[in-house]
């Protein structure tokens, strides 16, 4: 006849035993799977950042074709913008994107659960102000539609304004009408979804 | 074509937009002056006009200390213009927007003075981008402190002057709110300041970056205050009664709002010394669009 446990403290004691041994032999295996899943859909990540055509033009700088077609081909995004010569606007959202991190949580009888702590849109928002306008956001932008002010503002040109009256900038004109496309909001959205398929014990938290 | 959600956002909210900033940051002047005879070819030959230096004049009784004209003094003499549900041909009109007075039987040479409050900034909705408006457009400056200066007559009329606020919808878009097919409806809407100080520019951005989360009445269409002419349809406008008789229907909200100023350098390359900032609203409201 199988001996019955009937005192309560000795069931716990052998209940957090058998939970310390599942963990020493789960733990380590299943936390080494996560992490190696996170970096590499991490690098996914940051790669179609970098290859998206919004931020591949952006790079390109001032004498970039219009590759990304948002201005119908004429001029290109990094003059329209308005952004100076030799500013990198891409690298703040590089940064951000490399502060994505995943951490171990707590102990379970499966195991373990992780937390992945992921940027939001506006965490990357904040950081990219439109070169005169500090509190808009030219990726937001990107999204929502941008003015033509910077092509106006920042040009270089001295020549004077069109029509010689008004508010007019001292600057020359040029350049298309912005068309907006996805960019930060649905890389973001679709890279959520790639971190939360690694395990069903990985959970997000969407701001750094 | 019948008004559309659209139509009935921008109303509701330019109307919402004016009573807010003149409420919150008592955006007015009162003053008192002559009115001078103008011609304006636009309008019926019946009417002798007489403008003021300045436009637009408020128009909503619920400001408080705003001094909202019921009529000028022709030759000494108190002319009120019509009040009541049709006024559409009265003899006195004030144009509000134009900052004005319409009068059938006077002459040229009559001396009318009037005491009215003029917003610090006019408004206006606009369809032009940014770039027209801040770049291309030519505006006069219709200063509120032009003092004793007795050079200084009407302001012509129809022209957009500054200090002003642009308003425009830039941007709309449906999402899945609630089960049954409610859908949260977006609107970005967008405001340019052109002021003529930084001060100026300062308070209104700082009047509008705390109206996040303000609720804001549908106001039909059927309800809005002017008349062809700019004057009141009844003769008496008062948002804050208008809001009270629709307060209990659905309502918009900011959902939010980001203020910004044209940043020194850029604003150095405009010909005129002006301040330029810009408002973006994301405007929403839950409801049936699909019905």
């Amino acid at each position: 006849m199988p001996a019955k446990i009937t005192n309560r403290s000795l069931e716990k004691e052998l209940n957090d035993f058998i939970v310390a041994e599942t963990i020493k032999k789960y733990r380590s295996p299943l936390q080494k799977m996560v992490f190696t899943a996170f970096d590499q859909i991490k690098k996914e990540m940051i790669q179609d950042f970098q290859n998206h055509p919004v931020t591949q033009e952006i790079l390109a700088g001032p004498t970039a074709s219009n590759t990304s077609g948002t201005l119908g081909g004429y001029g290109n995004l990094f003059a329209f913008i308005g952004f100076e010569k030799s500013s990198n606007p891409i690298q703040p959202i590089l940064n951000i994107l490399e502060k994505s991190r995943i951490e171990y949580t707590k102990a379970t009888k499966t195991g373990a659960t992780f937390t992945i702590i992921l940027p939001n849109k506006t965490d990357i928002f904040k950081e990219t102000p439109m070169p005169w306008a500090f509190g808009r956001s030219w990726a937001e932008g990107i999204e929502r539609g941008i003015s033509g002010l910077g092509k106006f503002l920042y040009t270089d040109s001295t020549e004077t304004s069109r029509s010689g009256e008004g508010i007019q900038s001292k600057g020359v004109i040029k350049g298309g009408k912005f068309k907006p496309t996805s960019y930060i909001s649905a890389l973001l959205k679709e890279y959520e979804k790639k971190f939360l398929k690694i395990d069903s014990r990985v959970s997000l938290i969407r701001s750094l | 074509m019948i008004p559309q959600f659209q139509h009935q956002l921008t109303s509701s909210f330019i109307l919402w937009f004016d009573n807010y900033l003149l409420t919150k940051g008592q955006a007015y002047t009162n003053t008192t002056g002559k009115l001078y005879y103008y011609e304006d070819e636009r309008l019926p030959s019946t009417y002798k006009v007489f403008g003021s230096p300045m436009k637009q004049w408020v128009s909503d009784y619920s400001i408080p200390g705003a001094n909202v004209p019921s009529g000028v003094y022709v030759n000494g003499t108190f002319q009120g213009r019509a009040t009541g549900v049709d006024n559409s041909t009265s003899t006195k009109i004030i144009d509000f927007d134009n900052g004005r007075f319409l009068v059938s039987g006077a002459a040229t040479g009559d001396a009318v003075t009037g005491s009215f409050a003029v917003k610090d900034f006019n408004i206006y909705y606009s369809n032009d981008t940014e770039e027209d408006l801040i770049i291309e457009k030519k505006f006069s400056i219709n200063s509120r402190t032009i003092g004793t200066d007795e050079t200084i007559t009407y302001i012509p009329p129809y022209d957009q002057v500054v200090p002003a606020i642009f308003i425009s919808n830039s941007a709309f878009n449906n999402a899945p709110f609630a089960f049954g097919g409610e859908n949260l409806s977006t609107t970005k809407i967008n405001a340019v300041v052109i002021a003529e100080n930084p001060y100026q520019l300062d308070g209104v951005l700082s009047i509008f970056a705390d109206s996040f989360n303000q609720s804001i009445v549908n106001i039909p269409f059927t309800d809005a205050p002017y008349t062809e002419y700019g004057d009141l349809k009844s003769g008496y406008y008062n948002y804050q009664s208008i809001k009270d008789q629709y307060i209990n229907t659905n309502k918009y909200y900011i959902e939010r709002v980001v203020t910004s100023k044209l940043s020194d350098k850029p604003r150095r390359a405009l010909v005129n010394d002006l301040y330029v900032g810009f408002i973006d609203f994301d405007v929403s409201i839950a409801r049936y669009s699909n019905t």
